[in-house]
């Protein structure tokens, strides 16, 4: 039966790090590669062993797509492409091709400058990396190959963020990547079209939750923020790009616009050139006919919110300042932190992750003291506030993006089984479909129902048609016999025989088999032996044993042989033509049950 | 600018206010709405829907963020999680949980049969059924009430009519206790005040005292003729202590009254109040009321259309009177999608049992909501700092 099999690969029950394998029709995809943000040494990259024990993965690998720009996702791309070495396509969207290379920078200096590890990829890594991509449009397929094509869809999340549709004959996978059904301000919500995949893939890890709304998380921004600027305090709030950010920007301006509050909003010039950057990408990129669903406004024309100078930091009173970089670990937002900390009337606000070995997310941990690169101190007297607004899929988002693609079956990644048996049960009772949950590491093997298209050569239907007669009526099918020839799971060719009697059969088609007997006696009683057998088995059919000592069923020719070395291993050769299929078979299962010991010879 | 609608400029007022009104506020959405809400731990509840046919029941865990406290900025955790699931082939009108056990019991509000469910350990997060209680009741298509003692073996209460309680022990089935009475009013409430007292409110507004010992025990104190069809019970009680000694009861009517006693004298009320509702609903089947467990003179009422009430019964008079709320949550009502103030009614709503100000609501719509309200009216109130 054909198949399609998916391995996440990682150990154990370790979730922070999305790789997955797929193998269809005979194509080997990887879906995201990323790092495992939780490790400093080598578990924090996809275990590619399983793919092959050493060298190159460029010949086990048909292509590589990367579904969104965060690094449990595509952290380990340079390393994988690089370090152990690929050279095949990387697929992922323009937002992300555009985004990916400066998140992975970033990381990487945090990671060897800050942290001074060795086993890592350089600079020249990324780009070498980034010259394999190949840029991605939503909603429009791309043949990888001859057989293998993909499609992206929206995904919502972040910028760029893609469901990918794989595609070989008939055999389907959409993966997820990560996505969000509900809508959020500026990214929209995912969608997908009732493509019918054979299987669904996505993560397990929201799953089992049932999100806060969108309204209380941005409240509780606003909250926190009105009563640090009320008591004269300064909020710092660090940010990647003008993404996430932007909607933070629009809800503090509509705030202060109702609640006429006085206090400066700044963010960084710094901010502004990245701002360009991603408003190009997003334009481009949502003008794909998203759904228009999220407040759409310029994202610069705020009326409270001003360009940031550096001379501004030591201004008195209070104040709101966005600033790059995200995660405090150089830059404009690190030198307003450090002048910020140690009042306990000032707030830092982290929208984010961030990445281990940075002060962001030192102070995260609840770190009060902090030693700076000079030796010196600094204590953290501000208000810590960790605040996430990520938009992610939960168990109810997750339903409704099987109703709208209905999969096949389903197959979830990074859970505990038997933490998620309800959901299995929910999915399996809804939408009478199998639900899958490897383990990381495990492979799961779905059973597909792939139909084979047929085409007719001209010759054939231009003979037919010569045939004469009434036309033929499309309410009566004519059957038709023919052989499908397979290799490695995939349809190399088909091959038509007409119904019977027909002049023009030109094809000869005839299957052997090796059947192999433990039997001590000689070769020619052997034979006497099988036809004997067969005589007293197949009533009613010719047998006949030919003077060379071969046995014959109708057409079907046995033939015995063995070798000096191996006197007692006897094998017999069976051959048939097509048209004795059935009893070709028949025969070859009987023979392999061995001949029975106690038989008269005649 | 563009046009705001008046139901924009409500929704926007209610948003900013509720900076202030409340210290915490989470908004949840269940994929069908529920009519129970039942602790099962100090971070957990269970939840259950109200269909016709199937329906799921959940066991969550509150977000972590609410319980971080002083750590509360470094926690970023405001979801949901569901810790346990499992099916139901009917509807869900009732759930009680049993102390000290992994168990609950649910009835469907048209049979009177129990079910009986274990919502599992960490090894499994099905909630699996464990059996059936059929019970002899004298109504045969009324639901059932259901309480558990305070203390004990694992035993459920369970009555449709006064004439019909019974206790009844949970392994085994058997029953411990039949109210041997010929009284054939209809129950709203049941509620064990110790190990083995329990108060008993009929939907004409009549509470019975009874005590699981003594099956002839029974004491009752009438409506005395108060309006409204239909009443129902919250009461508090100390648990801490073996025998109530007090314990307030208070009662709400179909037509917006609620009449505080003590358990010492129901007799007489402390107080009683006429409450200032809008109704939006004919129906009375999610009028509730309760007790604040840790505040004094605090009380919660809903049903009556898609707020909850909070009043403070210190103020109020033997005689009655018009009252103001101190609180009241809106939030039900506030739909992001839809505008649509009208149609949603609160179903349910319970206290959490330490935390003072923790309540958790849940509406037809499907929302699910758990709020930490700010008591602007006394001096040792909250501050938003």
């Amino acid at each position: 039966m054909p198949e399609i099999k998916v391995t996440p690969l990682g150990a154990g029950q370790d979730v922070g790090r999305s790789c997955i394998l797929v193998s269809i029709g005979g194509k080997n995809i990887m879906l995201d590669c990323g790092m495992h943000m939780g490790y400093n040494d080598d578990r924090r990259f996809p275990d590619f062993s399983y793919i092959t024990q050493q060298g190159r993965l460029t010949e086990f690998l048909d292509c590589v797509i990367i579904s969104h720009f965060h690094l449990d996702h595509c952290g380990a791309l340079p390393y994988m492409s690089e370090m152990v070495g690929y050279d095949g396509p990387i697929y992922m969207t323009h937002p992300t091709k555009a985004i990916c290379p400066i998140l992975l920078e970033d990381f990487r200096k945090i990671t060897v400058d800050k942290k001074g590890e060795t086993n890592f990829f350089t600079s020249q890594m990324i780009k070498d990396c980034m010259k394999k991509v190949i840029p991605l449009n939503l909603h429009q397929t791309v043949q990888v190959d001859d057989e293998l094509e993909i499609k992206a869809y929206y995904a919502g999340h972040v910028l760029g963020a893609a469901m990918v549709q794989i595609k070989v004959g008939s055999e389907s996978v959409v993966y997820t990547g990560d996505y969000n059904m509900t809508p959020d301000r500026h990214l929209g919500a995912a969608w997908i079209d009732k493509c019918r995949p054979d299987i669904l893939i996505s993560e397990s890890t929201y799953a089992t939750t049932i999100r806060d709304s969108k309204r209380c998380r941005e409240r509780d921004f606003l909250k926190k923020v009105h009563e640090t600027v009320e008591r004269g305090g300064k909020v710092l709030i660090p940010v990647f790009a003008l993404g996430r950010a932007q909607e933070l920007c629009i809800l503090l301006e509509t705030f202060w616009e109702r609640m006429n509050m006085k206090a400066p909003i700044y963010f960084s010039t710094g901010l502004t050139e990245k701002a360009n950057h991603y408003y190009k990408l997003f334009i481009t990129w949502t003008n794909q006919k998203i759904r228009k669903t999220f407040v759409q406004r310029n994202m610069f024309e705020f009326k409270h919110i001003k360009a940031f100078d550096r001379s501004y930091i030591d201004n008195p009173g209070p104040m709101v300042v966005f600033a790059t970089p995200g995660m405090l670990h150089a830059g404009l937002s690190l030198q307003i932190f450090r002048k910020w900390a140690g009042n306990e009337k000032n707030m830092i606000i982290m929208p984010g992750y961030c990445v281990q070995g940075t002060i962001g997310h030192k102070i995260l941990n609840g770190q009060k003291k902090l030693e700076l690169e000079n030796r010196q101190t600094l204590e953290v007297k501000l208000q810590v506030e960790y605040m996430s607004f990520s938009a992610h899929a939960d168990a109810k988002g997750i339903m409704q993006l099987i109703r709208m693609a209905e999969p096949r079956n389903m197959l979830l990644v990074h859970g505990e089984a038997k933490k998620m048996e309800f959901l299995k049960d929910k999915i399996e009772q809804e939408f009478s479909i199998n639900c899958f949950m490897p383990a990381n590491g495990e492979t799961s093997t779905v059973a597909t129902n792939p139909s084979v298209p047929v085409d007719i050569s001209l010759n054939l239907l231009k003979r037919e048609m010569a045939l004469g007669g009434p036309l033929p009526d499309p309410k009566k099918p004519r059957t038709m016999h023919g052989t499908l020839i397979m290799k490695d799971n995939c349809v190399s060719s088909l091959i038509f025989f007409s119904d019977f009697g027909c002049p023009w059969l030109e094809h000869q088609l005839r299957f052997t088999c090796r059947v192999q007997l433990q039997d001590a006696h000689s070769d020619s009683d052997t034979h006497i032996r099988i036809y004997t057998h067969l005589k007293s088995v197949l009533k009613g059919y010719t047998i006949q044993h030919l003077p060379d000592g071969t046995v014959m069923v109708e057409s079907i020719v046995i033939k015995v042989s063995s070798s000096p070395e191996e006197p007692n291993t006897k094998v017999l050769l069976l051959s048939w033509s097509y048209q004795d299929e059935d009893l070709g078979s028949f025969l070859s299962t009987l023979l392999k049950k061995g001949l029975p010991a106690a038989l008269s010879s005649m | 600018m563009y046009e705001i609608s008046s139901d924009e400029n409500e929704f926007e007022d209610w948003f900013i206010e509720s900076l202030k009104i409340y210290s915490n506020i989470h908004e949840y959405q269940l994929e069908h709405p529920t009519r129970v809400i039942e602790w099962t731990g100090e971070k957990n509840v269970c939840v259950a829907g109200y269909n016709l046919s199937k329906n799921e029941i959940l066991e969550l865990l509150l977000p972590l963020k609410l319980f971080a406290d002083d750590n509360q900025g470094l926690c970023a955790e405001r979801d949901f999680k569901v810790v346990h699931g499992g099916f139901t082939d009917g509807s869900i009108h009732c759930l009680k949980h049993i102390p000290g056990t992994r168990c609950v019991v649910t009835n469907d509000g048209s049979s009177s049969k129990l079910q009986v469910w274990d919502v599992g350990g960490d090894d499994c997060d099905v909630i699996k059924k464990t059996g059936d209680i059929h019970l002899k009741t004298a109504s045969l298509d009324k639901g059932v009430k259901i309480d558990s003692p305070l203390t004990g073996n694992a035993s459920v209460l369970h009555g449709s009519q006064v004439n019909d309680i019974q206790l009844t022990e949970l392994t085994s089935g058997t029953p411990l206790y039949t109210l041997g009475t010929d009284i054939p009013d209809v129950l709203s409430s049941l509620r064990f005040v110790s190990g083995s007292v329990f108060l008993a409110c009929s939907v004409n507004g009549d509470v019975y005292v009874g005590d699981t010992r003594s099956p002839s025990y029974l004491q009752k104190s009438p409506a005395g003729g108060r309006e409204g069809n239909h009443w129902c019970m919250g009461v508090r009680a100390d648990s801490s202590l073996p025998e109530p000694s007090s314990c307030s009861v208070a009662r709400l009517s179909s037509s917006c009254q609620a009449v505080v006693s003590d358990l010492r004298n129901l007799k007489s009320p402390v107080c009683q109040a006429q409450l200032n509702v809008q109704r939006k609903t004919t129906s009375d089947e999610f009028l509730i009321v309760t007790w604040a467990p840790a505040l004094d003179n605090c009380l919660a009422v809903s049903g009556f259309d898609g707020m909850v009430q909070i009043y403070n019964t210190a103020s109020w008079r033997p005689e009655l009177m018009e009252f103001q709320p101190i609180f009241i949550h809106r939030g039900h009502m506030m739909s992001d999608a839809h505008f649509d103030t009208s149609s949603s009614v609160v179903t349910t709503h319970v206290w959490h049992p330490s935390r003072p100000w923790t309540v958790l609501s849940a509406a037809g719509d499907g929302s699910v909501h758990v709020w930490d309200w700010v008591d602007n009216t006394t001096a040792s109130s909250k501050s938003l700092a």
